[in-house]
This record gives structure tokens, sequence and C-alpha cells, in this order.
């Protein structure tokens, strides 16, 4: 790794001060998970790291108002066992559980797991199926941005250089069952070729408002919309394989090193079909 | 560069490190601890473990000044006037160390494992150790290692 500054800001406020919306040698930093490795392969050099993680007030995990609250540097490992998390979103609970290892989730945050932006990660596709926002600090305010909105591209988010991710926030689900699946092709833990997440609301055993997102096999994740419309009302397997042709349709899948695109495409019919009867049969 | 003042093994120190330094860089080139290896320097193989606050992080991915007031323990840390622990006596027992290079860090992550599942299944074990490798294979021993060990803390704590 080549030599650079560390800031260590104790306020968010002094952090985004620290940022710098034209230079982009300059970058926060939190668990620095994702950040070594980058530097590590020489695909990063920058002048000026800025540490979130002595900035206290984001690390709480709080139910405002029936919605589930995240401190941005909250360790993953924290929301893994967090009895507030399992009991909100249980989903979450399950997706971290085959997230990485226990030391990455010892020390990657939420905030880095969102605004690192690589497709093949766990946590972006769950928190849209859930409908989740981020609260973004700038230098002239705060605003909200729907998670689904996040990603801007491969490893590229709509953030501003000079924005801060502040904390994430899970609306209460009200019933609604969740599931999220990945399908590793060469190893258990190598990158997923496909991730799918969904979130339905059941009405008797029809599905109502189902919520499909796919992920790893596309360049960001990307909500369903066919797929969603196919699943709506389904009430038995062949109607969630409706769902699942519908999926594999409408999605732009990438080829890489974890399987072609048309190969994917099988995998989107079988998985999205497997996660909404997940789902169906999940808390 | 900087100072960087932290607890290392019991004891309060403090060293120089550079900014873009690893805590393995630090605790090699300043303190001559070679416990904590970098291997795959990805996260992946757990060579590099080290505790910091008691928590299991991968040394690979740790800068050095994020270590500032804490408290580290590496593998050297263990053993107290030359008495190893019962997790290190059970690796001995069982065999679960063959060249030796990967111990450290299954030693480390099996302290983590039985401080938080005292009497762990396979399926416990394999879930916590499996962000680590050993290029010798000696998973089954190591498996073995681990439960002998829940047994010996147990005794210990009747
Ligand atoms: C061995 C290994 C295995 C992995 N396996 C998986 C896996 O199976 N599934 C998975 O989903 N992920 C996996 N990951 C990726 C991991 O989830 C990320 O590295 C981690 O979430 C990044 O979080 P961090 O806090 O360490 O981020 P950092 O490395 O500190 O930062 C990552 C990026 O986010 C930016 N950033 C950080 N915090 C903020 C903030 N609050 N606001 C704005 N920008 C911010 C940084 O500038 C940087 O661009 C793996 C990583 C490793 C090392
Ligand atoms: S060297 Fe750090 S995890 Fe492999
Ligand atoms: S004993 Fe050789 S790598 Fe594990």
């Amino acid at each position: 790794m080549t030599p650079f500054e560390l800031a260590e800001p104790k306020t968010l406020k002094e952090a985004v001060g620290l940022l710098d919306a034209d230079d982009p040698t300059v970058r926060p930093i939190a668990g620095g998970t994702a950040l070594m490795l980058m530097m590590k392969a020489g695909v990063f050099r920058p002048s000026k790291l800025v540490s979130l993680r002595a900035i206290k007030e984001l690390t709480s995990i709080e139910i405002v108002k029936g919605e589930l609250t995240v401190g941005a540097t909250t360790p993953l490992a924290v929301l893994e066992h967090s009895e507030a998390v399992r009991m909100h979103a249980p989903v979450i609970t399950r997706a971290l559980r085959t997230l990485s290892n226990i030391r990455v989730r010892n020390v990657a945050t939420v905030g880095g797991a969102l605004a690192h932006a690589d497709p093949h990660m766990d946590l972006p596709p769950v928190l849209i199926a859930l409908g989740a926002r981020v609260v973004v600090q700038g230098r002239s305010g705060a605003r909200t941005i729907p998670v689904a909105d996040l990603f801007a591209g491969y490893f590229e988010t709509v953030l501003a250089k000079d924005e801060l991710i502040a904390s994430l926030i899970v609306p209460a689900q009200d019933g609604r069952r969740a599931a999220y699946l990945k399908c590793t092709t060469r190893a258990v833990h190598d990158w997923p070729a496909l991730g799918v997440a969904v979130s339905v609301a059941a009405d008797g055993k029809a599905i109502k408002n189902a919520s499909i997102v796919i992920s790893a096999a596309t360049e960001t994740p990307m909500r369903m919309s066919a797929a969603e419309k196919a699943a709506s009302g389904a009430t038995d397997d062949a109607a969630l394989r409706r769902a699942g042709d519908a999926a594999a349709a409408e999605a732009e899948l990438i080829s890489d090193g974890q399987g072609s695109a048309a190969y994917k495409k099988e995998l989107v019919r079988v998985y999205v079909a497997r996660a909404l009867r997940a789902a169906l049969g999940a808390a | 560069m900087r100072t960087i003042h932290f607890t290392l093994n019991d004891e309060a120190v403090s060293a120089q490190a550079a900014e873009h330094h690893s805590i393995v860089d630090v605790l090699r080139d300043r303190f001559d601890l070679f416990g904590a290896r970098e291997s795959c320097a990805q996260g992946l193989c757990g060579c590099c473990t080290v505790l910091v606050d008691g928590t299991a992080v991968s040394g690979c991915l740790y800068l050095a000044a994020f270590v500032d007031g804490k408290t580290v323990t590496t593998i050297e840390g263990l053993a107290q006037n030359g008495k190893l622990t019962p997790i290190q006596e059970a690796f001995l027992e069982t065999g679960a160390t063959q060249c030796g290079f990967c111990t450290p860090g299954f030693v480390l992550m099996a302290g983590q494992l039985l401080a938080a599942h005292p009497d762990p299944d396979d399926e416990e074990i394999r879930h916590y150790l499996s962000g680590n490798l050993c290029r010798c294979a000696a998973y089954p021993e190591i498996i073995a290692a681990v439960k002998l060990a829940a047994g010996k803390l147990r005794a210990g704590r009747l």
C-alpha cells in the first residue's frame, strides 16, 4: 500500500467537512475491509482517508416510530446479533450469517456494506426488498435515498464524494415475509453468481405486493417488476414458476467468472420461484 | 508516521506506525511477534487473526492506527507463565497442528467460539471456523481439538 494521510474526526459534521467533492483520492473509511483490499491491489491509492470510527453518533440500533434505525458505523456482527433486528426483519439476521466470515463481520460496517456498491454483496438486495432507505449527510444538510436508488453502476453509488451515509432505516414490515437466497457456483464462500431477495405480503395463501430483487448477476441490484406483477395473487407452484419465468425474461444479466449470462438466466428462473416459496414459508 | 499507544498481550506499549501499515506489519516489524502472519492478505484464511478489544479481526485488513487506545491479543499472549491454555493443549494432543502456519488463527477463533458456545456441535464449529483455512487440511483433527478443548474448559469451570 502507498502512504496516505489519516484523519479521525469525532463528529459527522467534521467528517463531511474533511471530504472533498472534487477529489476522488479522498475517501471515508469505516471498517476498512473493502478499502484495504482495493489499496493492497493498488486499484485505489488514496491521498487521505477520513476515518468514521471515532464518531460516536453513528453506532446505534433503535426502533424509532416502528422503524428500525441503524447507525452507519454499526459493525455487521452487531447487526447480526441484535434482537431488535431479528424481531424487525429476521431475513437480515439470516443473510448476515452467510455474509463473509466472522472476522470480516466483526469489522465491516453497515455504511461500508452499502457504499462499496459491489453488486455481489448480500445486504443491498435484502434491504431493497424490505423497502429500506438511507439518510445521507452532506455539507448543506441531510437527504434520504431509498436503497433501491442508491446504486448508479458497478461499484458506483449516487453519493457525492463529500456525502456520508449516516444511518439506515428499515420500515415496519407489517407481517410481510422475506427470504434471501444466494447461489455460489465454485465454492460455498465464493461470491455468488446470483442473489435473490424477496418480500411478500400474504393474503391467506395468495401473494400480494411482492418485492423481488436480484443481484450479483446484474450490474446493480435490480427490482424485477414484471416478475412482481406475475407473482401477484400467486397461490401455487405453477404461479411461482411463472414469476421465475418473468424474471428470467426481464433481467439484464452479465457474464463473468461465476457463470455466463445464459446460465444465470436459468438460475434466475429457478431461484426466484424458490425464494418466493421460501418467503411464504418464512417468518 | 504517528505514535500509537495500546495494550499488547497485557503490557502497555507504544510504537511508531505509518498510516498505511496494518497491525500485522507493526506486530512483526516493531515487536518481533510472528504468530499473526499474512498469508492470503484478503481476509479469507485467518492466519493473521488477532483479538482487538477481545474481538477477532483479520490483521491483514486492519490498519495499525485503529488499535490506538485498544487492547491487542496475539497467540503469543495466551500462555501464562509458560503454561499453555486448554485450547492450545488440545491442539497439541489431537495433532491438529501439522506445519503450524494456520494454528494461531484457529486457536484464537476456537477461543471466540468456545466463549460464545461452550458445548458446540459440528455445525457450529464449522460455521465459526469457516473463515480459517488450513493448507495441510488438518480439519478433522482441528474439529476434534475444539471438542476436546470444550470439554477441558467445561471441566475447569466446574
Ligand atoms: C474476505 C471477505 C469476504 C467478503 N464476503 C462478502 C460476502 O460474502 N457478502 C458480502 O455482502 N460482502 C462480502 N464482503 C464485503 C464486505 O461486506 C465489505 O468489505 C464491507 O461491508 C465493507 O464495509 P467496511 O465498513 O469495511 O467498508 P470500508 O472498506 O471502510 O469502505 C468501503 C467503501 O464504502 C465507503 N464508505 C464506508 N462507510 C461509508 C459511509 N458511512 N458513507 C459513505 N461511504 C462510506 C468507503 O469510502 C469505501 O468506498 C467480503 C469482504 C471480505 C474482505
Ligand atoms: S492473511 Fe489475513 S485473512 Fe489471510
Ligand atoms: S497445519 Fe499447515 S496450514 Fe494448517
